[in-house]
C-alpha cells in the first residue's frame, strides 16, 4: 500500500435497496462527492445523484439534424450547382430522390452521436480508476452494490467517512487506495 | 424465490467464453467454417482476376446470384435486428434470452450481404467512386441513382447495427473482465477490459447507458425499414414491368422476417443445447419465438395471396410479367419458396416440434431457404417479360457463383462461432435487471 492519503472510502452492500438507503442517508448527512456502483441500472440511485439520460437524447437529435442538413445540402449543391447533369429532362433538384440518403445519413449521425455522447458524458474510456483497486470491487459487475465517498469532498476525513458508512450496515467498509 | 436467484446469477453465462476447451464438435465446426471462408477468398480472387464473365449472368438477366444473395442476407439481418430492437423497446422478457445473439446474427449477415454489391460492380476495387469525394476529374456521383442510396444504406446498416450491439455489450464486457480477473486470467481480463472501456457500473453511467441503448434501438427501427426499402427500390425504380410496383418494398420487408426469425430460432435451439444455457434460454422463450415465427409466416401468406389478386387486376404488361414469374420457368422456385415460408413454419404451432432442437433448426433454416428461393424467383423470374423479346438462354448460376454463396455462408458461420466462443451469448445485465424487477413485490 502506498503512503498517499486514501482517494475515498467505499462500502459494499448486498442489495440495491440497502445501497439506495445508504445513498439517501449520505445525501441527508451533507456528503457531496460520491458515487454508487451496481451490476444493473438503479434509476432511483441515479436520480439521487442527479444523473439523467435526457441530455444523451438532445445530443442525438442535434447530431441527427446536422447529418440530415449535411446530406441534403451535399446532394443539392453537387447536383444543382457544381455538376448538373440533364438526364431525360428530369429536374436537377429532385426532393424524392434525395430523401432516402438524407434519412439514412441522419440516422447514421444520430446513432454515432448517441454513443459519443454516452462516452463523453460518462468520461469513458477510462481504463484506470481508484475504485478498481478496492479488493472485491469486481463483484460490482455481478451481484454487489457499492457506495463510495470521495476525498474530493470538502468535509472528507477518512476516519469520519468510515465511521459514517459503518453506521449504514454494509457488508464491510474499505479505504480506496490513493 | 430460488429459481429467480438461479437465473439472476449470470456467472455460468460469463464462464462459457472463459472455458479452456470447447470440445471437438466446436473445433470441427470452426474448421468447416474456416474452410468456407477460404473458399470465399478463392471465389473473390477468381472474380477479381478473371471478371464477372465467370457468372451465369447475361442480358437480360444482368442480376444473378449477386443480387439474390444480397437481398437474402440483408433480409436475414434486418429481421434479426428488427426482432432484437422491438424486444428492447418494449422491455419484453424475451430480450434477455435472445437479444444478444439475434443482434450478432444480424451483424454477421450484414457482413455477408455487404460483400455482394461491391463484388457485382465489375470493377470492385473502384467501389469508392460512389462516395462523394473530391476526385481529380471533379466528377460527383449521380445522387438520383439507387446505387448511391444503396451505398449509404449499407454503410449506415453496418455502422448502426454494430453500435447497437456494442452499446449493449459494454457492461457485459466489464463482467467478463471481472470474472476473468477473479479466475486469475490476467491477460484475458486485459483483453475484455480494453473493450469494456473501463466500465465500472456507476449508477450515473447506467442512467445514460439505458437512455443511449434505447435511443439507438429506436434509431435502428427506421434505419432497417429504409435500408430494406432501398434494396427493394433498386428493383422498383427500374422500368422492368414486374419490378416496377409500389408493393415491392412491402413484399421484401415482410417476407424477409421469416428468414431472420428462422435463423434466430435455429441459433437459439443450437446455443441452448450446445452451450448448456437452457436456464437462460428457457422453454417459454422458445415457445414465444416459435409462435412469433409462425404468425409472421401467416402474414407472408396474406402477402402472397394479395400478390396473386393484384396481379390479375394490373395493366396487361405488368400482369403478364407477374404471371410469367409465378407460373413460368421459375414458377416452381416461387411456389416452393412460398410453401417453405408460409406452410412449413405452421408446424411450430405443435409444442412437440418447437421444443425439439433438431425440428426447430430444420424449420428455421427451411424458412430461410424458402426466402432464398423467393428471391431467386424475384430476381431471375421478374426479367422473363421485359420490353424486348428475349433471345438468350435462361439464367442459371455457374459454379463460381455457388462457390461465392457457400463462401458467405462460411463467413456467417465463422463469425457466429467466434461470437459464441468469445462473447457471452446472453445479455447478462439485462437478465440481472429483469430478475431484480421481478423480485419487487
Amino acid at each position: 500500500m502506498s503512503d498517499l492519503p486514501p482517494a475515498g472510502v467505499i462500502a459494499e452492500f448486498e442489495s440495491a435497496e440497502a445501497m439506495v438507503a445508504a445513498l439517501r442517508a449520505a445525501k441527508a448527512a451533507g456528503w457531496r462527492e460520491m458515487d454508487a456502483y451496481a451490476p444493473y441500472p438503479v434509476p432511483e440511485a441515479a436520480e439521487l445523484l442527479g444523473a439523467h439520460g435526457a441530455p444523451v437524447g438532445w445530443i442525438a437529435i442535434g447530431m441527427g439534424l446536422v447529418g440530415a442538413v449535411l446530406a441534403y445540402a451535399t446532394q443539392w449543391w453537387l447536383s444543382v450547382h457544381d455538376y448538373p447533369i440533364n438526364v431525360g429532362g428530369r429536374p436537377l433538384h429532385a426532393l424524392p430522390a434525395f430523401l432516402p440518403a438524407t434519412t439514412i445519413v441522419a440516422i447514421l449521425w444520430a446513432s454515432a452521436g448517441t454513443l459519443l455522447a454516452l462516452l463523453v458524458m460518462n468520461r469513458l474510456p477510462r481504463l484506470n480508476h481508484p475504485v478498481f483497486a478496492v479488493p472485491g470491487f469486481g463483484r460490482a459487475s455481478e451481484d454487489r452494490f457499492f457506495l463510495c465517498l470521495f476525498a474530493a469532498d470538502p468535509r472528507f476525513e477518512a476516519a469520519e467517512a468510515t465511521r459514517f458508512l459503518q453506521g449504514l450496515k454494509p457488508r464491510h467498509v474499505t479505504e480506496v487506495p490513493g | 424465490m430460488s429459481a429467480a436467484a438461479d437465473v439472476s446469477d449470470t456467472r455460468p453465462v460469463a464462464d462459457v467464453p472463459l472455458k479452456g476447451q470447447f470440445g471437438w464438435r466446436f473445433a470441427l465446426s470452426l474448421g468447416a467454417a474456416a474452410a468456407g471462408v477460404l473458399l470465399l477468398a478463392y471465389a473473390v480472387a477468381a472474380l477479381l482476376i478473371r471478371g464477372t464473365y465467370l457468372w451465369g449472368t447475361n442480358i437480360p438477366f444482368v442480376w444473378g446470384f449477386d443480387l439474390i444473395n444480397y437481398v437474402w442476407w440483408i433480409g436475414i439481418a434486418n429481421a434479426a435486428s428488427l426482432f432484437a430492437v422491438i424486444l428492447v423497446l418494449r422491455r419484453h422478457g424475451l430480450r434477455t434470452a435472445v437479444n444478444r445473439f439475434a443482434e450478432a446474427a444480424a451483424l454477421a449477415a450484414v457482413a455477408a450481404a455487404a460483400l455482394y454489391p461491391i463484388l457485382h460492380l465489375g470493377r470492385p476495387w473502384l467501389f469508392y467512386w460512389v462516395l462523394p469525394y473530391p476526385a481529380t476529374y471533379q466528377v460527383w456521383p449521380q445522387f438520383r441513382s439507387t446505387l448511391v442510396w444503396d451505398f449509404w444504406g449499407i454503410m449506415s446498416h453496418v455502422v448502426v447495427t454494430s453500435l447497437f450491439w456494442y452499446t449493449g455489450l459494454i457492461p457485459d464486457l466489464a463482467t467478463m473482465r471481472d470474472r476473468a480477473a477473479a479466475r486469475g486470467k490476467g491477460l484475458v481480463a486485459r483483453f475484455y477490459g480494453v473493450f469494456a472501456l473501463g466500465w465500472r457500473g456507476s449508477v450515473q453511467h447506467w442512467a445514460r447507458h439505458q437512455a443511449a441503448y434505447r435511443l439507438v434501438a429506436a434509431l435502428v427501427l427506421p434505419m432497417l425499414v429504409s435500408a430494406q426499402t432501398i434494396v427493394a427500390l433498386e428493383f422498383a425504380t427500374t422500368l422492368v414491368p414486374d419490378w416496377h410496383q409500389a408493393r415491392l418494398p412491402l413484399h421484401v420487408v415482410i417476407t424477409g422476417i421469416p428468414s431472420g426469425l428462422g435463423v434466430v430460432l435455429a441459433l437459439a435451439a443450437l446455443l441452448r443445447s450446445g452451450l448448456g444455457l437452457s436456464r437462460w434460454i428457457d422453454e417459454a422463450d422458445m415457445d414465444l419465438l416459435a409462435k412469433l415465427m409462425a404468425a409472421a409466416s401467416l402474414g407472408c401468406g396474406y402477402l402472397y395471396a394479395e400478390e396473386l389478386l393484384t396481379a390479375t387486376l394490373e395493366d396487361p404488361a405488368t400482369r403478364d410479367a407477374t404471371l410469367a414469374r409465378l407460373f413460368g420457368p421459375y414458377g416452381l422456385l416461387h411456389w416452393g419458396g412460398a410453401a417453405l415460408i408460409v406452410l412449413l413454419p405452421q408446424l411450430l404451432w405443435l409444442p412437440v416440434l418447437r421444443h425439439s432442437a433438431p425440428a426447430a433448426v430444420a424449420i428455421g433454416l427451411g424458412a430461410a431457404a424458402g426466402v432464398w428461393l423467393d428471391r431467386f424467383a424475384l430476381v431471375a423470374g421478374g426479367l422473363l417479360r421485359d420490353h424486348l423479346p428475349r433471345i438468350g438462354p435462361l439464367y442459371a448460376p455457374s459454379i463460381p457463383e455457388w462457390t461465392l454463396l457457400l463462401g458467405t455462408v462460411g463467413l456467417f458461420a465463422l463469425l457466429m462461432l467466434l461470437f459464441a466462443r468469445l462473447i457471452p451469448v446472453v445479455s447478462m445485465f439485462e437478465t440481472r435487471h429483469e430478475e431484480s424487477e421481478a423480485e419487487v413485490p
